[in-house]
């Protein structure tokens, strides 16, 4: 098997407003291949489009877009976590050989049709996402007596560390208490306890280990990944859990010979509050009844080590692009060029991206 | 409109299980997810319990099992405030989407 790594990345702007996005996947794509300095883009062999929208045929109409014809193209869809599942069948199609080079650009409009899973019988006339988020919420305060003020520091926390992320959607301070005092969605849901459906796109270039060696002096290495789905219906989880979070995770480790202990830095799926300090604890970086705890010493210590971008909360959640802008946020920080959000002595990252209520989870660990 | 849809529409749920297998399959599906058999249909009991619950302006919603183990979500009506584990009856309806609305016994 080849060893993959990460040459290019490019992003665009998260906006509220609607976006076009045809667009947005070129500006992110050009960004992605001007910062490769000796990249020529017709050795790019594989384009993946990672996205809700309903545009047919991405994958051949970026290609057209930027001139080349590559023997691979194609859409992926599978909800919030399309963007990493787009970055792992390109690991796939270069670690097996087929490609050497593959492009990956996620999309989305912030008018997307990817809230609202019609299937899921399960959720009755009750299917926007902040319904199953209150369930999470109200399970998680009576089962490890989460503090609705912990819940708020989770989003003070990633609104913060968004100011100095020039590409969220917002660079807005939110203290704690404007986040316990934003405007009640559910008794135990507030509009600023939740991630914000975004226009945006974001673009990795993925090589093989000899192509990266020779097109990239700093690349960044996809050193383990693990993926599960457990259901597509929400109710067949336990509210406490995110099975499919722990399984991949495990396998993610296992593959990348690190222990959650080792993990530097994390980007993960905060879609809603409870669901960064479920997912911290679900990757085994704290434990259950200690999440609300971990999170606030994060804040009181200004430790910018659990979502530095700002997290979907504080960026934006850009569906198809959200697993591909958090694997560029852990890439430019073991690159060291995060800038005014740069961490110092990394060695290991990691990137949680999951869909529909955890039913399935993507986890990658990173190298340099 | 699949046939649960239009049964939810005369307020009925429908459960569709595998006979051979004894396995209650949801959502609902024509094919058993172990054995590939078609599935047979049956009346819920319209009985559940509450798992979990909070509210919506004025309103209670929450996830509620019915049926050994098929679990979702709908309104609760409730004279004071719910518990988990609190028994409810169901009633059902379907407009775009289903609608299960639950109300705790002995209110
Ligand atoms: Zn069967």
């Amino acid at each position: 098997m080849n060893n993959v790594a990460i040459v290019g990345t490019g992003q665009t702007k998260f906006s509220k407003d609607d976006g076009d996005v045809e667009k947005l996947l070129f500006e992110s794509t050009k960004n992605c291949i001007q910062s490769v300095e000796n990249c020529e883009s017709k050795d790019i062999e594989g384009v993946l489009v990672s996205t809700n929208n309903n545009s047919k045929y991405l994958g051949a109409i970026l290609s057209e877009t930027i001139g080349i014809q590559p023997k691979i193209s194609h859409s992926i869809e599978h909800l919030c976590s399309s963007g990493t599942n787009a970055l792992i069948s390109g690991y796939a199609y270069i670690s097996s050989g087929l490609a050497d080079m593959v492009l990956v650009s996620g999309v989305e409009s912030a008018t997307n049709p990817g809230q609202v899973l019609d299937w899921d019988k399960s959720r009755g006339s009750f299917d926007h996402p902040i319904y199953w988020a209150s369930m999470l919420t109200k399970s998680h305060k009576t089962k490890f007596q989460t503090t609705e003020e912990e819940l708020a520091i989770v989003s003070a926390k990633n609104h913060k560390q968004a100011m100095d992320n020039p590409l969220a959607y917002s660079n807005q301070p939110r203290t704690i208490s404007e986040v316990m005092n934003s405007k009640q969605i559910t008794d135990d849901l507030r509009i600023l306890d939740c991630s914000r459906s975004c226009s945006g796109s974001a673009s990795i270039l993925l090589a093989s280990e000899e192509k990266a060696k020779k097109i990239s002096d700093q690349p960044i290495w996809i050193k383990g990944i693990g993926q599960k789905t457990t259901s597509a219906s929400f109710t067949k989880n336990t509210l406490e859990e995110i099975e499919s979070t722990r399984i991949a995770a495990k396998t993610a480790y296992e593959m990348a010979k690190v222990e959650p202990n080792d993990v530097d830095v994390a980007e993960v799926h905060d879609a809603f509050s409870v669901c960064e300090l479920m997912a911290i604890s679900e990757l085994g970086i704290t434990d259950n009844d200690k999440s609300g705890e971990f999170v606030r010493n994060l804040f009181n210590t200004e430790n910018r080590m659990i979502n530095p971008r700002g997290g979907l909360i504080g960026t934006g959640h850009p569906l198809g692009a959200t697993g591909i802008s958090q694997t560029i946020e852990i890439t430019n920080q073991l690159q060291g060029k995060s800038e005014k959000r740069q961490i110092s002595n990394l060695k290991t990252g990691l990137v949680h991206n999951m869909s529909a209520a955890g039913t399935s989870s993507s986890v990658m660990v990173l190298g340099n | 409109m699949t046939f649960f849809e239009d049964q939810l529409k005369q307020g009925i749920f429908q459960i569709s299980y595998c006979e051979k297998c004894n396995e209650n399959i949801w959502p609902p599906k024509e094919i058993c997810h172990i054995c590939f058999n078609e599935s047979k249909w049956k009346k819920s009991e319209n009985i559940g319990k509450i798992i979990e619950f909070s509210k919506k302006d004025s309103d209670y919603f929450g996830l509620v099992e019915i049926d050994q183990g098929i679990r979702i979500m709908g309104d609760i009506s409730s004279l004071s405030t719910p518990k988990t584990g609190q028994i409810v009856t169901m009633k059902v309806s379907f407009d775009s989407k289903p609608h299960y609305s639950f109300t705790v016994k002995n209110n």
